[in-house]
């Protein structure tokens, strides 16, 4: 039985953004070619005269000035790639054509900018008009000083090409105007007049006098009339001027306004050099501020973080820490422990408050912002850097002022991160937030043992008893004990099964967990799945010890496990919990384990499509509206969205989503260790997201994470709207066990 | 001169250990360990030491000794106390004081005190253990070497050559003095004990921990005699009764609730 399944928002809006951007890249090109085609029957000799009405002379100034401009330029990035070298080493060039292609693709393609639709159109219609009308400069020096082929149609559709690449320009500022005067969305809070402001205006003003100029053109030759001489042997013709439209209107209305030649010529020459001192003046500032990210944002895409286990973010698999004895401080503590491209990153942040728009500390009135902390160490490096280099010059020790951590930023900030990966998603320039955060969060822990209360409980927790739930009344092997009675055996893993089932500490320990971890079991079971567990032998995967900065004892417990795995001959994983699924994937292989690992929902749909389970026609959950909640370390940091919800269209329920999914999902607020730390300030993450949810159509709210079910079971219960529509959380797995037909009765005790 | 402050600690079961693993070893008398679940540090000893770390943040030239008694084991509590900032431990481990009360006890570790750690300025313990509660350690080593005791203290600070301390009251706290050499012991209204750093972590591992024999503190196991022997030793049963109230009504299972409650003289 089929039956038609409602999927509202999700793909189709991902692929109608994909649509029309495609559609905006291609737009000036297309229209081009199309100019080049329709402009090919008889203008065999339009062409124009390059330096019309101005002085021979101008020709010897652009080229001399030039070299000058690009000096300035060059200036801007030379002087903070002194300060980046203040940090240490770092190797950020190899698989060179991994990241030529990362460069085509997000540098030249731009495509993190669709995550924000009209800002991602604004900056488009800019750029691709910009790189125009830049190439058509280029292009007429070639034509003017090497060989001259902008002629005949080709330079019909040349005109035309560039006044369309003006107008998408004019239009994108347009936009980014309207932006920052009238709609002023908060996320832009840090603009500043000179970088923000006062470069769109200029940048306006270049393509206005442009136009202008190229109207007073036409209106002192083409639109003179039929074929007439203006010297040096070039006739023109008023037919050619169509092809420059928005010129010929300008032209037209000069014309029609009566003014005369002289006043035409006089107005042309002066807004010729106007034009060219903004358009050099621009050049020259591409080397600072804001502007710099033309060259800083495209070479910190290349030089962006690659993984060697493919993780989507850099923050997804954290670099391993590997000279504890030797190492002159552990984590980042000051400007000199963070590596180059760690202060790269602050040079290239262009305050576009993508980060901080979704990032759910700052969205919930934390004192974490992305952007924030980021200008916050750039201001330090500028201010510091200088007397760093100097003091380092002399041979002197060097010695900065405050710490970074915990000094130039709060405490607060640093601990405040659920390192759910929004904001390194969401930038267009690949900066690493997470990495720094947590560097910075070593530094406190390991060096200066400043943390929350409740993370340094945490980490005593997992240092003494091996699991972060305090007080828990179950053992790894009470519910092994508790299934036995039900009749279902599951063995210990000892190398003779297929895959080794990861139950965590929380599906083994926390009772609301511990359902799903039975839920999962039967239907392993059922469908004749090979596997194991480790029972008493399973320790904790790491996750939290690392993301709450100890490096140290996360090292300790990873080796332990791998040590397991292989002295079991491991091969295969399964987890259920997506922290312990992406810390084994993408964090042991950095210390030497390299293991096959799935998550529930991947072996489950698998399952489903192999016909090993099988479903029922109307199960108990059927046609129930349902939202699913992505959690970070599944569809943002590993990229698993299609298997949970192929899981419950094939459950029957009727899946609604929420605004913000998939890769863009919103933490349920107990990522990077925050499950056990307090949450202290401003609003409850997990109600946050729990409202969201309630303002779908959904009556039920499935998860795949075990610190996603608890936080969201707490929210249905604690949150107004989704007490009135008595929302449930359930797992994936347990829906599944709703609509799965058992060929064996098997007690449910629950419904 | 440096203060010498000497800070006893214990390993206990560890305290969280799930109710169904917990069983006694009745014709033995004695707690059995659950597998799998690792002995911790008694929740009030590192408390101990924060307050000597305390001391030394304040008055600066502090030594600080870690003793305990007991098996192998216990060399991890010590261990734990010297990465928080301890500098030396040392542990008794004597099979044959492997069953000693509180009285041998106390003996033993005011014998070290006096043989192996003198002079000294301070002794620090918690106020309890967290495994038998007896709070009794403390106050007998203070009785062995004749030294003034303050028990359950919140705060403790060493000036002049003698210490103020708070007291935990029911009612309130109070602030005592007392000439050192002292001993206190602390509660945990001190606060938390510190997170060991990193550093501090892996010097600790690297330093080494004095074992001694009762007969290297110039004791004759044989001669020491508990004074406090356990007669028996079972986990109490828990009985719970359950009655359910039937009614039709909601009031009438108020009122039948009420009756229940009057005849079992309740209210």
């Amino acid at each position: 039985m089929v039956r038609e399944v409602t999927v509202r928002w999700g793909r189709g809006r991902l692929i109608l953004t994909g649509l029309l951007f495609f559609v905006a890249v291609a737009l000036i090109p297309l229209a081009s070619a199309l100019a080049v085609v329709a402009a090919s029957k008889g203008m065999g000799e339009a062409t124009r005269e390059v330096f019309f009405n101005v002085a021979s002379w101008a020709r010897i100034l652009v080229y001399g000035a030039t070299g000058i401009i690009l000096l300035v330029l060059s200036y801007g990035p030379a002087s903070r790639v002194r300060l980046w070298l203040i940090g240490k080493g770092e190797r950020r060039w190899d698989r060179p054509w991994e990241r030529a292609r990362f460069f085509l693709l997000y540098g030249i393609g731009q495509g993190r900018l669709p995550n924000d639709f009209y800002a991602g159109l604004m900056h488009l219609l800019i750029f691709w008009g910009w790189t125009f009308l830049f190439i058509g400069t280029l292009m007429l020096a070639f034509h003017d000083d090497i060989v001259e082929f902008l002629e005949g149609h080709v330079y019909l559709g040349y005109s035309l090409a560039l006044d369309l690449a003006g107008i998408a320009a004019a239009v994108g500022l347009g936009m980014a105007l309207y932006r920052r005067y009238v709609w002023k969305p908060p996320k832009l809070r840090l603009g500043s007049l000179w970088d923000d402001v006062a470069l769109l205006w200029l940048m306006l003003a270049i393509v206005l006098t442009g136009f202008v100029i190229e109207g007073l053109r036409l209106g002192m030759t083409e639109l003179q009339g039929a074929t007439i001489d203006v010297g040096d042997g070039l006739v023109t013709d008023s037919d050619w001027a169509y092809w420059s439209p928005v010129g010929f209107l300008i032209g037209k209305a000069a014309v029609k306004a009566g003014a005369s030649q002289g006043l035409m010529e006089l107005l042309h020459r002066s807004l010729w050099w106007f034009h060219l001192a903004m358009a050099t003046g621009w050049v020259a500032w591409v080397g600072y501020g804001k502007l710099s990210h033309l060259l800083l944002g495209s070479a910190n895409i290349f030089f962006r973080r690659l993984s060697p286990t493919g993780a989507a973010l850099a923050g997804t698999a954290l670099a391993p820490i590997t000279d504890f004895e030797t190492a002159e401080r552990l984590g980042a503590g000051y400007l000199r422990d963070f590596t180059w491209k760690q202060l790269m990153d602050l040079d290239v942040c262009v305050r576009c408050g993508r980060c901080e728009a979704n990032c759910p500390a700052y969205n919930t009135g934390k004192e974490l912002t992305p952007m924030g902390f980021l200008q916050e160490m750039k201001a330090y490096l500028t201010k510091m850097g200088p007397q760093l280099i100097k003091a380092r010059r002399r041979g002197e020790e060097t010695k900065e002022e405050t710490p970074v951590a915990g000094g130039v930023v709060s405490f607060e900030t640093i601990w405040d991160c659920v390192t759910c990966g929004a904001c390194e998603y969401q930038c267009p320039f690949f900066i690493e937030h997470i990495p720094k955060l947590m560097d910075m969060r070593r530094y406190l822990v390991m060096e200066e043992a400043r943390m929350p209360p409740t993370a340094q409980a945490t980490l005593m927790q997992l240092e003494q008893r091996g699991h972060p739930w305090r007080g828990t009344q179950l053992t790894r092997t009470t519910w092994l004990e508790e299934l036995k009675g039900e009749g279902i055996d599951v063995p210990l893993f000892d190398g003779k099964q297929e895959f080794l089932l990861w139950v965590g500490c929380t599906g083994a320990l926390v009772e609301r967990n511990v359902q799903v971890t039975k839920a999962l079991v039967r239907l392993l079971k059922e469908a004749g799945v090979s596997f194991g567990v480790l029972g008493a032998e399973e320790g904790c995967s790491g996750d939290p010890a690392r993301r709450l900065g100890n490096e140290y004892l996360f090292q300790l417990q990873a080796q332990q496990n791998i040590e397991t795995f292989k002295a079991k001959g491991v091969t295969k994983v399964i987890a259920s919990c997506p922290h312990c699924f992406n810390v084994m994937r993408h964090e042991y292989p950095q210390l030497g384990g390299r293991f096959q690992v799935f998550h529930h929902t991947q072996v489950l749909a698998q399952l489903v499509r192999e016909g090993r389970l099988r479903l029922k026609g109307v199960s108990e959950v059927w046609a129930i509206p349902t939202t699913y909640h992505d959690p970070c370390y599944l569809a943002r940091h590993n990229d698993v969205i299609g298997p949970p919800r192929e899981l419950l269209v094939a459950a029957g329920v009727d899946l609604v989503e929420m605004g913000r999914c998939r890769k863009g999902t919103f933490c349920c607020g107990a990522g990077g260790g925050h499950m056990w730390v307090e949450e202290s300030r401003g609003r409850r993450i997990n109600h946050e997201r729990t409202r969201e949810a309630a303002a779908t159509e959904a009556r039920l709210i499935a998860v795949a994470c075990p610190f996603c079910l608890q936080m969201l079971e707490e929210g249905a219960g604690s949150v107004k709207e989704a007490q009135e529509k008595g929302m449930a959380v359930l797992d994936v797995a347990e829906l599944v066990e709703k609509s799965v037909v058992f060929s064996r009765l098997v007690p449910l005790e629950r419904v | 001169m440096a203060l010498h402050i000497i800070c006893c600690v214990k390993q206990v079961p560890d305290p969280e250990t799930p109710p169904s693993q917990f069983r006694v070893d009745e014709a033995q008398k004695r707690v059995i360990p659950a597998p799998g679940i690792a002995p911790v540090p008694s929740q009030f000893d590192p408390i101990g030491v924060e307050a000597a770390l305390r001391i030394r943040d304040a008055v600066g030239d502090v030594k600080i000794s870690v003793l305990s008694m007991g098996p192998e084991s216990y060399r991890d509590a010590i261990k734990h106390c010297l990465a928080m900032g301890a500098d030396e431990g040392y542990l008794i481990d004597d099979p044959e004081l492997y069953n000693a009360d509180h009285w041998v006890t106390a003996q033993v570790l005011a014998q070290a005190i006096k043989e192996k750690l003198s002079p000294f300025d301070l002794v620090i313990t918690g106020r309890q253990a967290v495994d038998w509660d007896m709070g009794v350690v403390g106050p007998t080593i203070a009785e062995v070497l004749g030294l003034p005791c303050v028990t359950i203290v919140k705060s403790v600070a060493v000036s002049d050559g003698k210490i103020v301390a708070e007291r935990v009251l029911l009612d309130g706290f109070e602030t005592v003095e007392a000439p050192l050499p002292a001993v206190v012991t602390v509660s945990n209204e001190l606060g938390e004990p510190r997170y060991p750093q990193l550093r501090q972590i892996m010097m600790a591992a690297r330093k080494q921990v004095t074992i001694w024999k009762a007969t290297d503190l110039g004791l004759d196991p044989s001669s020491l005699r508990n004074r406090v022997n356990i007669e028996a030793l079972y986990v109490p049963q828990v009985k719970v009764e359950t009655e359910f109230i039937e009614g039709d009504t909601v009031e009438e299972k108020v009122e039948k609730l009420l009756q229940r409650l009057r005849e079992a003289k309740l209210i």
